[in-house]
């Protein structure tokens, strides 16, 4: 085979083929038309017998460069996914409505062990710090330990550090779901990595969140507590498990893909992760702004009875969201 | 057999072709990263400027909430709608793409980049660069759950004999009878193979470039019966090269 006739005639085909794909990057597909696309595809193909006859007949890596890279960009062009389209607004309120839940109720065993996992660290925390007060400063941060929890309470009963203006409340709540969404995010990544790592850190949150009960229970100012981290605190730590949980979910499938390949295994599991993950933003967000504004409120404005039961009722009305089945789902 | 080649990724498409994909290095990686960076800090700062006009408290929370949601949405949205490539990596030749050379899915995307905070780690991706180094693909661990790797596009060279550089200045090859043999024993894939040891020559280690072309000088110095003991591999290499390229000495049993 002389390379360089193959090479001059059938180079106007490359560059045809270049010049479609091209235009395929910056155009919709309806908007280039069945003709465009059927001749994309044909090109392609005869490109791909090119490459293979290349390969057979030269070493020559510029040619054989060029040609992979070219029947590549095609390959990517033809057998790239896609599917139906929607419109934007009704795949977001079908996604949020039905996807989401889908999604949870799917992996529920994994989240069902997230959760055990976190409450039975809570209740480790907790136990600790009855049997010994002193545990408490070994298993929560040292920042906590500035003041008792009885002075912390008298503190802010005093209102001397107030978030008082919607401005302020905007401003705390947007710092608090953003910094969440990080760490729900490196838990999420720790599950998925190690599997271990992931239930670890949920343990451990869940010990320190306990101890942290303990202390202000020992102190007796429960109801305090219950108020004060109750509102956010009932959306945030099952926001916080979730992400666990969708590691633990990318975290089997990456290292316990049974008998599927392990690409198989993860992108199978990857509309899970999708809805997880994005399900468990979306609560922080909420959580972060209830966090920043209605938590904040002292007994003086709101009864702390109604805030403990505003606590339940959020939690309520999460668990009915995901794990209810509802009407005219799919 | 040079480790770039050892290290990439062969796809099989439906046509049975094997594409082949040649992982990213993690200093291109490194470098688009920084570009990708400084184009986020730029944005952000773009958009605190903007937002100072408002009220204290709600530019804050919207500055505070768009910038999150810019430096997360930034590699999602050109992974996904830009074929794989974020300004920092089209400045650098490199591309996102799924284990099968397809393009990323938004659920891929975001399962690669969610894994991005721990990579993050301890400063400027000290996790995701140390997984890059131990991983034969170069991929960090975002890429591994989400199996994507990061290629590196050939850049479109010709490779042409121009490129070979001026032949030296006496080439004891061409006399008639060598030229004879060189025009009924040369044929075209060893001709082609010839060109490409040459061009890609520089590209060698010193000593696997001294090896191979003594190799190939060997095979050569008997196949047209040179026994100049002077004449070195990489010599005798490139004045044969030089004669099946130079355009006086066109060969026309080859054309």
């Amino acid at each position: 085979m002389d390379i360089e006739r193959f090479i001059s005639s059938r180079r106007p085909q490359w560059q045809q083929l270049e010049e479609l794909l091209a235009t395929a990057d910056k155009v919709p597909e309806w908007e280039l038309g069945a003709e465009r696309i059927q001749e994309l595809v044909r090109l392609y193909r005869l490109t791909c017998s090119d490459l293979n006859q290349a390969r057979s007949a030269t070493a020559n890596p510029a040619l054989l460069g060029y040609l992979n890279e070219l029947a590549a960009r095609g390959y990517r062009f033809v057998y790239r996914g896609g599917g139906r389209r929607q419109p934007a607004g009704e795949a977001v309120r079908r996604f949020f409505a039905f996807e989401v839940p889908a999604a949870f109720r799917r992996e529920r065993r994994l989240v069902l062990a997230a959760a055990a996992t976190f409450l039975l660290g809570a209740a480790v925390g907790f136990a600790a710090v009855l049997e010994d007060p002193r545990n408490g400063r070994d298993l929560v941060p040292a920042q906590f330990f500035t003041e008792s929890p009885r002075e912390r309470v008298a503190r802010i009963e005093r209102e001397e550090e107030r978030i008082d203006t919607v401005e302020k409340a905007l401003y705390f709540g947007a710092s608090l779901y953003t910094h969440n969404i990080k760490v729900s995010l490196l838990a999420f990544s720790l599950g998925a990595l190690t599997i271990l790592g992931g239930y670890w850190i949920l343990f451990y949150n869940g010990v320190v969140l306990g101890a942290v009960a303990g202390l202000y229970l020992l102190d007796g100012v429960q109801l305090f507590f219950l108020a004060w981290v109750g509102p956010h605190g009932a959306l945030e730590l099952p926001a916080i498990v979730f992400a666990g949980a969708a590691g633990l979910v990318a975290g089997h499938a990456l290292w316990l893909p049974g008998r599927l390949s392990r690409g198989a295994a993860l992108r199978r599991a990857l509309p899970s992760l999708w809805a997880m993950l994005l399900g468990a933003a979306l609560i922080l967000v909420v959580a972060g702004l209830i966090e920043g504004s209605f938590s904040q409120m002292t007994a003086k404005a709101v009864p702390y009875a109604l805030k403990v039961g505003a606590a339940a009722a959020l939690f309520a009305a999460l668990v009915v969201y995901l794990f209810a089945a509802r009407r005219g789902e799919p | 057999m040079s480790a770039a080649r050892r290290r990439e990724r062969v796809v099989l498409t439906p046509e049975h072709v094997e594409l082949r994909l040649v992982p990213a290095g993690l200093a291109s990686r490194f470098l688009a990263l920084l570009v990708d960076a400084g184009v986020i800090l730029a944005f952000t700062a773009m958009l605190a400027a903007a937002l100072a006009r408002l009220p204290w408290g709600i530019g804050q929370a919207l500055a505070i909430t768009l910038s999150f949601v810019l430096t997360w949405a930034y590699h999602l949205w050109f992974e996904v709608r830009q074929q794989g490539r974020t300004w920092g990596k089209r400045l650098l030749g490199l591309r996102v793409v799924d284990g099968h050379g397809l393009p990323l899915t938004w659920q891929q995307s975001l399962a690669r980049n969610a894994v991005r905070a721990l990579d993050f780690l301890p400063v400027f991706y000290g996790v995701g660069g140390a997984a890059c180094l131990l991983d034969r693909e170069r991929r960090r661990l975002g890429d591994l759950l989400a199996d994507t790797v990061v290629v590196q596009e050939a850049r479109a060279r010709p490779l042409s004999p121009a490129a070979l550089g001026r032949p030296r200045q006496f080439n004891s090859l061409r006399t008639r009878r060598v030229l004879r043999l060189i025009r009924h024993r040369i044929g075209l894939a060893e001709r082609e193979f010839l060109l490409a040891l040459c061009l890609r020559a520089d590209a060698l280690e010193e000593s696997a470039r001294y090896d191979l072309m003594e190799e190939v000088g060997a095979a050569y110095r008997v196949k047209l019966g040179i026994d100049d003991p002077h004449l070195s591999g990489e010599n005798l290499v490139r004045d044969l090269t030089a004669i099946l390229f130079s355009d006086e000495a066109r060969l026309p049993a080859l054309r």
